[in-house]
């Protein structure tokens, strides 16, 4: 089957003449715009140690280290502190205390993530689940966190569960909102194309739901994460066997200012990883985007 | 099926609705007609006389309610790929690189990766878009995602195409290069097509045949028996005038 272009204005007849370039200036633009959110975030950053370490240079050392006295605090602590065995958290250092805090929040978000994306996206379709689902996130979203953390304690004990639980819960209610809000976001004709070709509800999760939602989704998972980690070191300090909040609540104990700032460095460089790593994996199943 | 046979058999549909105030309205009042196998039908009308309605009914993302609509002597029951529609709206699914759109149907299908790559190929080939197959829809200008939609239910190859006001957002320039690739295609492929337009001389520059819907009803069904191709000279020839006055009385504008 041959076809020729209708014949037409020359500067407009033939989309050869551009069609080569397609996608060429988009991917340009889009690293362009990529590298000043990255220098812009660097600047942040730098910004914010500028300030902290004008504000330390002008307050006694007893109420603000400077940045470069946590580093300190965190070299010298990170594989081993004797201060915190005092408090009954063992031979530990700020290393495995993360590693306690790092693997409490993602199982909270895996499961309160999964649980909440299923639920979220089904609600969205099903009219019957989401009035069984809507007044439920609406009960357990208003709970505060003061009210449910004391009482999961009360309930399971100073265990690695009931943080996990906490994350899970506010994870999972997070996510049901992000998701039924992303399923319902996409347009409908979509999915009326899809049902022209033939496609059954199956193929049209798999196709259309499914890739559709990602990127809202994944925006709403970095969302949760970010709580997530504030939920979980509240707990910790609340109660736990081990945890950087525990160590946040040793370290008070002790007015031990550099090492308080040691572990909220540590946190929030931790959660700045994780966060870009989600990113970057946003980046990869959502390069339509 | 002999080739006399009706390919699309719309008989006595009525289309109710239920206005927000709460009143009963019909987009359609008991319409029936018959296409046959090659037949280029426009459907031309106003907005809000029912032409948008009968198309959702033929592709069965609307029921009916009264009357019956059968493709190839089945009754339609809902979508099915047997008729391809190229909505107004982009509906190209912005997530599969252009190539996958194209493929989509035949994915449906279950046709295997190799065999949907070379027919999606083939197909983007016919809209000249080539070098575009490994593109992102949003790296397209709205004139090549119409092309992609175009490919992508031609690729699937059903008997009955079904256009509504496809080119009525873009440009002029673009929407008469996309006519005359649609119309090509049609020439070429020899599907029957039922295309929706408010535009009198698109109806006239594509139909075999022109079905004016007014208010709900069918208020003209003529055979387009101008010259082909149809350029705006054969349009502007006294029999093409002549029936261009006609529509345009048909749909209430003169």
């Amino acid at each position: 089957m041959k076809f020729h272009l209708p014949a037409g204005p020359p500067d407009l007849a033939d989309s050869r003449s551009h069609s080569d370039d397609i996608g060429r200036p988009g991917r340009r633009a889009r690293a362009r715009r990529e590298l000043i959110s990255v220098l812009n975030t660097f600047l942040g950053i730098g910004l914010f140690f500028a300030v902290w370490w004008g504000a330390a240079s002008q307050l006694p050392r007893s109420r603000l280290v400077t940045p470069l006295d946590a580093g300190r605090d965190i070299w010298s602590n990170f594989y081993y502190s004797p201060r915190l065995g005092v408090f009954g958290l063992g031979e530990v250092g700020y290393g495995s205390l993360l590693l306690y805090t790092l693997g409490n929040v993602l199982t909270g978000l895996a499961i309160g993530g999964s649980i909440g994306i299923l639920v979220g996206t089904a609600s969205a379709r099903l009219k019957l689940l989401r009035v069984f689902v809507d007044p439920v996130v609406l009960v357990l979203g208003t709970v505060p966190v003061l009210v449910a953390a004391p009482l999961f304690l009360l309930w399971f004990g100073v265990v690695p569960f009931t943080q996990v639980l906490l994350v899970a819960l506010y994870s999972a209610v997070m996510m049901i909102l992000f998701s039924q809000r992303a399923a319902q976001n996409i347009n409908p004709i979509y999915e009326r194309w899809a049902m022209t070709f033939g496609a059954g509800p199956a193929f049209r999760i798999r196709h259309i739901l499914i890739p559709g939602t990602v990127p809202e989704i994944i925006g709403g998972l970095r969302i949760t994460l970010a709580s997530a980690w504030g939920l979980e070191v509240f707990a910790e300090i609340l109660g736990a066997p081990s945890g950087l909040g525990q160590a946040i609540k040793a370290l008070t104990n002790l007015n031990n200012v550099s090492g308080l700032l040691a572990c909220v460095v540590i946190i929030a460089t931790t959660a700045i990883v994780t966060d870009v790593l989600l990113f970057v994996l946003a980046r990869r199943i959502a390069a339509w985007a | 099926m002999t080739p006399q046979e009706a390919i699309l058999s719309v008989n006595e549909v009525g289309v109710r609705f239920v206005r927000t105030d709460g009143t009963p309205a019909e987009a359609l009042r008991s319409v029936s007609f018959k296409v046959f196998p090659g037949e280029f039908v426009c459907i031309l009308g106003r907005s809000g006389h029912g032409k948008t309605t009968l198309l959702n009914v033929v592709a069965g993302l609307l029921r009916v309610h009264r009357g019956e609509v059968r493709v190839m002597d089945r009754p339609v029951r809902g979508p099915g790929a047997d008729r391809g529609v190229i909505f107004q709206q982009d509906a190209v699914f912005p997530w599969m690189r252009v190539e996958e759109n194209v493929a989509f149907g035949l994915r449906v299908r279950r046709f295997s990766k190799r065999e949907r790559l070379r027919i999606a190929r083939e197909h983007l080939a016919l809209v000249d878009l080539t070098s575009v197959g490994r593109a992102w829809p949003r790296e397209l200008s709205g004139g090549m995602r119409a092309r992609v939609a175009i490919a992508s239910v031609f690729a699937n190859d059903p008997p009955i195409l079904l256009a509504d006001e496809p080119f009525g957002s873009l440009d002029y320039v673009t929407r008469r290069q996309l006519q005359m690739v649609l119309h090509d295609l049609w020439r070429q492929t020899a599907k029957t097509v039922l295309f929706v337009t408010h535009d009198v001389d698109e109806a006239l520059m594509l139909g075999t045949r022109v079905i004016v819907v007014k208010n709900g009803n069918i208020v003209e069904d003529r055979a387009i028996n101008l010259p082909t191709p149809r350029t705006d000279d054969v349009i502007a020839t006294p029999p093409g005038l002549a029936l261009k006055h006609l529509l345009l009385r048909q749909i209430g504008l003169e």
